[in-house]
């Protein structure tokens, strides 16, 4: 394994370097142009004109006769287009909505282009031979002629985003305010567009056109995950992208059998996953895990709030409790008020002395100060929400546990330190 | 009721606007001062929010015109500002406060430019006239209602306009808030500034503006809120419904009827 990774990495192989650049560049680019679709919430764009861009590679083979790449791409370009233009009319002009007009598109176009390429595989012409690797993309392919146009295609996509950075993420905000200030929103439209279809167009060398939506969005979708600034987004965007490029270079290298566009997009897919999951902030099992803190904190806080119930009930003094004392008094299940007070001992909060347990100091103090919360909050529901009594109870269990020291300074503040809870329990400060 | 003015900040000629082919404004016609804070009032659909958007060019005009200063939009784009709903973009979308206040120097900056370090400053210091510079780094989809309605207002600040078109500055913000806006907004008139403002609460229009434009799908009166604040006035903006009005509107729409013959 070491073996193979220094070989490629030492990039002694031309052919080596011609398809890991290509399919690094193709990724990054239209992963940055991608960002830009994603957040204009223009995902499913993206898929259809990389559908109908089959039947412009076609009608250009047809017309010149020979895979000249820059005919291709042409040819690639004006369907591309044309597919966009078309959506956007049938939006305008019909009662038929974005999606519905998206899936129409998509389908005509590509069964268009099946259609051609089958009829082009039948008349036997010799040049035609790898054109259906349009289909699933054929990154090998990335040499010559083919990478010199293609790459400099996607630096200039790169570079164009770089250029109209700021209108861009204008435009994905707020449309109405730009145009409000006098920037040219059908420009910049038209421009996104273009850069779409050009993504997509030399995208397609490397991964075809049936997963190029992939290449557009995911990389997108997934540094949203990381960061909350456009900038980085993009960044990061643009990096996941050159990364499954390069991955996929490497691993068709070490299988050949293995098609590089495919596994470019089983990676990004993959960084996309693993984003989802475990990004901080927005990941699902970080989430989780605020989640368990927040059940945790509310169990350890109803805990010290019953012991200091206890307390009141006995006249203030604060002396160590049973178990049994503790869920007669309130029920918990006896396993998890067990955890919560060895939780609470390891942060000093609780002590437990010959199988009873009792307050150390700063535990009765945040104990008191749940209670206090509960109150203050049953006071003010009854005083400003007009609340009966008997109603409030439930309410304050919940936010108790969630008033912050601000709103807890403006509740004494509109209440004015109220001396007792509706239910006349003194509310002690 | 209408009263006219000489100079006007806006003139608004027989305009008529449809929105999904349904002409909601007819026949606007009025003129607006300059220096004072304007409040556009009328029940749900009187074509409020229609009124400043098409001032702005952002809605086709089917007849008539707007002026600004006396001059078409294009010529003054640079002294009008627009405050869109706040409802209308993606709180979600992942930029910070500061980023977003200093979209308002776009316009003047042009294509291709970055905003400059006095740029920055100016952006910082409209955040401070609106009391959020603590939350200048702060994620947008962090902010309540109000604060929202502030980085909007920050954004407009910034780009020091003359005229300001403000669509529904004070809808769901909390009480410091709406005294916040409203001082920022007599600060402005106070400079000679011109603010119209898209409102539908009536008993704070009362107290908030100098000039009223009682809008229900035409204009039924404009001007001095002391003229045109009256009963019977306002009785017949909200209680007025125009049923044949409705009728021709929606019949316009089903026969896709272009509001204006041509040949």
């Amino acid at each position: 394994m070491m073996e193979t990774l220094k070989a490629f990495f030492s990039f002694s192989d031309p052919s080596i370097v011609s398809v890991t650049l290509g399919a690094v560049l193709l990724s990054a680019s239209s992963a940055v142009v991608g960002t830009f679709t994603f957040l204009k919430k223009k995902a499913l764009v993206g898929d259809a004109v990389a559908h109908a861009v089959l039947p412009g590679i076609c009608l250009a083979f047809l017309l010149a006769g020979n895979k000249n790449p820059l005919i291709l791409l042409i040819g690639a370009f004006i369907t591309g287009w044309i597919s966009l233009v078309l959506i956007d009319w049938i939006t305008a002009r019909s009662k038929i909505k974005e999606d519905t007009a998206i899936a129409l598109v998509l389908s005509v176009f590509f069964g268009i282009g099946i259609l051609l390429l089958t009829r082009i595989q039948h008349t036997g012409n010799a040049a035609q031979t790898g054109l259906q690797s349009f289909l699933f993309g054929k990154a090998a392919a990335l040499v010559g002629q083919d990478l010199l146009i293609f790459g400099i295609v996607a630096v200039l996509l790169l570079c164009t985003v770089a250029l109209f950075f700021k209108e861009l993420k204008l435009i994905a905000f707020d449309e109405a305010f730009a145009q409000a200030t006098g920037l040219p929103v059908k420009g910049l439209n038209l421009l996104l567009t273009t850069l779409t279809v050009l993504a997509v167009v030399t995208g397609i060398q490397a991964v075809g056109v049936v997963l190029m939506a992939a290449m557009l969005i995911t990389p997108a979708a997934a540094a949203r995950f990381w960061t909350d600034s456009v900038l980085r987004m993009t960044l990061i965007a643009a990096f996941m992208g050159a990364f499954a490029g390069l991955a996929g270079a490497f691993v068709s290298y070490t299988a050949p059998t293995m098609p590089t566009g495919p596994w470019i997009v089983m990676i990004i897919s993959l960084l996309a996953l693993f984003s989802f999951f475990f990004a901080p902030q927005r990941g699902i099992l970080y989430r989780q895990y605020e989640q368990r803190q927040l059940q945790r904190q509310i169990m350890e806080e109803n805990v010290l709030k019953e012991l200091y119930h206890l307390g009141e009930k006995d006249q203030g003094s604060h002396s160590g409790r049973s178990l049994e004392e503790l869920i007669e008094e309130r029920y918990f299940p006896e396993k998890r008020l067990r955890t919560a007070l060895r939780r609470l001992r390891k942060k000093g909060w609780v002590q437990q002395q010959n199988g009873q347990w009792g307050f150390t100091k700063a535990g009765q103090e945040k104990g008191r100060r749940v209670v206090k919360l509960h109150r203050l909050w049953e006071a003010y529901l009854s005083t400003y929400l007009k609340i009966a009594p008997d109603h409030v109870h439930e309410d304050a269990e919940t936010i108790e546990h969630i008033i912050t020291p601000e709103l807890e300074a403006e509740l004494e503040q509109m209440l004015d330190f109220p001396d007792r809870d509706p239910h006349q329990s003194k509310i002690p400060y | 009721m209408k009263v006219e003015v000489n100079n006007p900040a806006v003139e608004f000629h027989d305009l008529t606007v449809s929105y999904d082919k349904k002409p909601v404004l007819w026949n606007i016609d009025m003129t607006l001062p300059e220096g004072k804070l304007i409040g556009i009032i009328g029940p749900n659909g009187a074509g409020k929010s229609t009124l400043i958007k098409a001032a702005m060019g952002l809605l086709p005009l089917g007849s008539g015109y707007v002026r600004l200063f006396d001059q078409p939009l294009d010529e003054v784009r640079q002294r009008v500002s627009y405050v869109p709903q706040r409802g209308t973009v993606d709180w979600d979308f992942p930029t910070s406060v500061m980023d977003i206040v200093l979209m308002g120097r776009y316009g003047k900056l042009g294509l291709l430019r970055r905003p400059s370090k006095a740029d920055k400053a100016l952006a910082l210091s409209c955040l401070e006239k609106v009391g959020m510079e603590a939350f200048r780094k702060r994620q947008i989809s962090q902010l309540s209602g109000g604060q929202q309605q502030r980085v909007f207002l920050a954004r407009a600040l910034a780009q020091e306009a003359d005229l300001y078109f403000m669509d529904e500055p004070f809808a769901g913000v909390d009480a410091a808030t709406e005294t916040a806006i409203l001082e920022i907004l007599q600060g402005l008139a106070d400079q000679g500034k011109t603010v119209i403002v898209v409102h539908h609460d009536l008993q704070s229009a009362a107290e908030f503006f100098d000039w009223i434009i009682l809008l229900n799908m035409r204009l039924v009166a404009a001007g001095p809120i002391e003229q045109v604040f009256t009963n019977a006035l306002l009785q017949e903006t909200y209680g007025g419904k125009l049923t044949v009005l409705s009728e021709v509107s929606e019949l316009i729409k089903k026969r896709s009827v272009p509001s204006r013959e041509k040949y």
